[in-house]
């Protein structure tokens, strides 16, 4: 059983030509086991640093990030992440980058080939196994990194808009295997995305950071059961709220917010 | 578990599966194109020079006709001596090539990736690819003498700059990226190094490679005109002393057919080693 994963008054600070850069200050968050978290916020405001944080990448922050009680010192085999570029080796064919996942894992050979061949078919790239990187679209790519993120099954999951290069039918196919998988498996998920109805379409509870420096601004619970329907009234509601703050924190920000994407439904904001 | 199968992608499916045969088609007339277009101008001066021969624009002591300079070719192969010569020259940049590859790859990986390392020892080796190959050559007499020693010390040095220097910047230049990815899987430090160090770098190294050993036979050459009684270079400055200017040329010639085919066939080794870098129409991306 996965554990539960406890942000506590988290501050990451980086240096840009000598220049303090604050990118994310007094962060507090605790995800349960078997959570869907989702992250909504503009660019810039620390989500990719975050993550990266609770990877184990980056150890030099000040507060602390622990999984039931233990403090995260590195990676491990039980996180996973998918970046937000695809990161793949360019000199790996498409299956043996989703194999690099299971090097370390304790798998029988026959057993890993299996998991490459399932999760390949999962992302629909059962006929592209072969393909070097530089064959693939760029959603194709974006595609083999979450295969190779999900291969392992880790007990914590974590996803650098995952969906961002893809199109509108295949991003809503893996966002439902995705959820599946979540559901199956009660995988702790923290998921990052520009996509508003994403979040909620996908989240138990939807962050939404501000900027400068990077901070927990509001969290919406999405209660509603699943199987969800995209266009239940009351997602399409909670939608409309997200967007609301969004609209409010760029306001504050003074800048646009130009980068979120707006379902196809909703009136575009006005953009400040 | 479903698969996604939606029109585009069996397109594309179709279009990655048909265009292998016929870009390896095109791609083999190209090279045909490639290699005889890289003769032609080889011929014009080979016309020129058989021209100014049998018009007598130079005297034969100074410029020999080709004929001349085929048949001394012709009888030295026949005598064995000519033979004797390359070969005594290819063991010597053999034995230099490797000294310097073993120091240089060694060397290269190790400041490329330890910083401290890096610091102490990079602005020496800049210092030291500043002075050219034969300047090394009054010193190591000394110490080496007039033998073999030094005749395999120099080309050692000359292949081993190129190699140190590409090989410290290709593992310099690995993607943090693809090393986080890497870590995130647990990757020992082994691991990291030959899973993701060793093949990122891989085409960096080999242009080293390349680069060391065209400035190894040039060295050979090099110093085989100054201290040698055999090999290619000493047929240069024999040629020369008596007069013998279609020895000379013929040594010429045979200094650059073997230094071609030498690069010619890391060249190929290269592009075998860096498939995944030819981008899909045979062009390297
Ligand atoms: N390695 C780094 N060195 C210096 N500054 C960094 C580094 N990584 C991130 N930053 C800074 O931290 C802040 C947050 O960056 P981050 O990548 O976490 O944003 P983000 O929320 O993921 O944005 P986006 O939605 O555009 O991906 C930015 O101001 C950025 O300049
Ligand atoms: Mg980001």
């Amino acid at each position: 059983m996965a554990a539960t994963l406890d942000i506590k008054g988290v501050e990451k600070t980086f240096s840009i030509d000598g220049r303090a850069v604050p990118a994310l200050a007094g962060v507090d968050l605790k995800v349960e086991p078997g959570e869907f978290l989702t992250v909504l916020g503009a660019s810039g405001c620390g989500k990719s640093t975050l993550l990266r944080l609770i990877a184990g990448l980056d150890t030099s922050y000040e507060g602390s990030i622990s999984l039931d009680g233990q403090r995260i010192r590195g990676p491990s085999l039980d996180r996973g992440i998918v970046f937000q570029e695809p990161r793949l080796f360019p000199w790996l064919t498409a299956a043996r980058n989703v194999a690099l996942a299971l090097e370390n894992a304790p798998l029988a050979r026959e057993a890993k080939r299996r998991a490459v061949d399932e999760h390949l078919a999962l992302v629909g790239l059962s006929s592209f196994g072969n393909a070097y990187p530089h064959q693939l679209s760029g959603g194709m790519a974006q595609r083999v990194a979450i295969a190779r993120g999900l291969v392992n099954r880790p007990e914590i999951l974590l996803l650098d808009e995952p969906f961002g290069a893809l199109d509108a039918l295949t991003r809503a196919h893996l966002q439902d295997e995705l959820q599946r998988i979540q559901q199956d498996e009660q995988i702790t998920t923290v998921l990052v995305t520009h996509d508003v109805e994403e979040a909620v379409y996908l989240g138990d509870r939807v962050i939404v950071m501000a900027p400068r420096p990077g901070r927990v601004a509001h969290v919406f619970d999405i209660d509603l059961p699943r199987p969800r329907r995209r266009t239940d009234d009351r997602l399409v509601q909670q939608r409309a709220r997200i967007l609301e703050t969004l609209e409010e924190i760029s306001g504050e920000s003074a800048r646009p917010l130009a980068t979120q994407p707006v379902g196809p439904l909703e009136a575009r904001p006005a953009l400040a | 578990m479903r698969i996604v199968t939606d029109i585009s992608m069996t397109a594309a499916l179709g279009a990655f599966r048909t265009q292998a045969p016929r870009t390896r088609a095109r791609g083999w007339v190209r090279l045909v194109v490639t290699a005889l277009a890289g003769f032609i101008v080889p011929l014009l001066a080979l016309l020129l020079w058989q021209v100014s021969a049998s018009r007598d624009w130079l005297p034969q002591q100074i410029l020999p006709p080709p004929d001349m300079v085929w048949q001394s070719f012709v009888d030295m192969v026949k005598s064995g001596e000519l033979l004797g010569h390359i070969e005594i020259s290819l063991q010597r940049v053999v034995e230099g090539f490797a000294l310097g590859a073993v120091i240089g790859l060694t060397l290269g990986f190790s400041i490329g990736l330890s910083p401290i390392l890096d610091d102490y020892l990079s602005p020496l080796i800049t210092a030291f690819a500043q002075v050219p190959t034969l300047g090394w050559v009054p010193l190591l007499m000394i110490l080496l003498g007039i033998d073999e020693g030094l005749k395999v010390a120099i080309i050692a040095i000359a292949a081993f700059i190129p190699m140190v220097i590409n090989t410290r910047a290709a593992v310099r230049a690995v993607p943090q990226g693809l090393l986080e990815v890497a870590r995130c899987f647990m990757y020992t430090r082994r691991q990291q190094l030959l899973r993701v160090v060793l093949p990122a770098s891989v085409p960096t190294i080999f242009t080293g490679i390349r680069y060391g050993l065209t400035h190894a036979w040039k060295a050979l050459v090099g110093v085989e005109l100054l201290a040698s009684a055999e090999g290619l270079g000493y047929l240069l400055v024999w040629g020369r002393q008596m007069f013998w200017l279609d020895m000379v040329l013929l040594a010429m010639a045979v200094i650059g057919v073997l230094g071609f085919a030498m690069d010619y066939g890391l060249a190929r080794i290269e592009r075998r080693l860096q498939r995944w870098r030819i981008g899909p129409l045979g062009d390297p991306s």
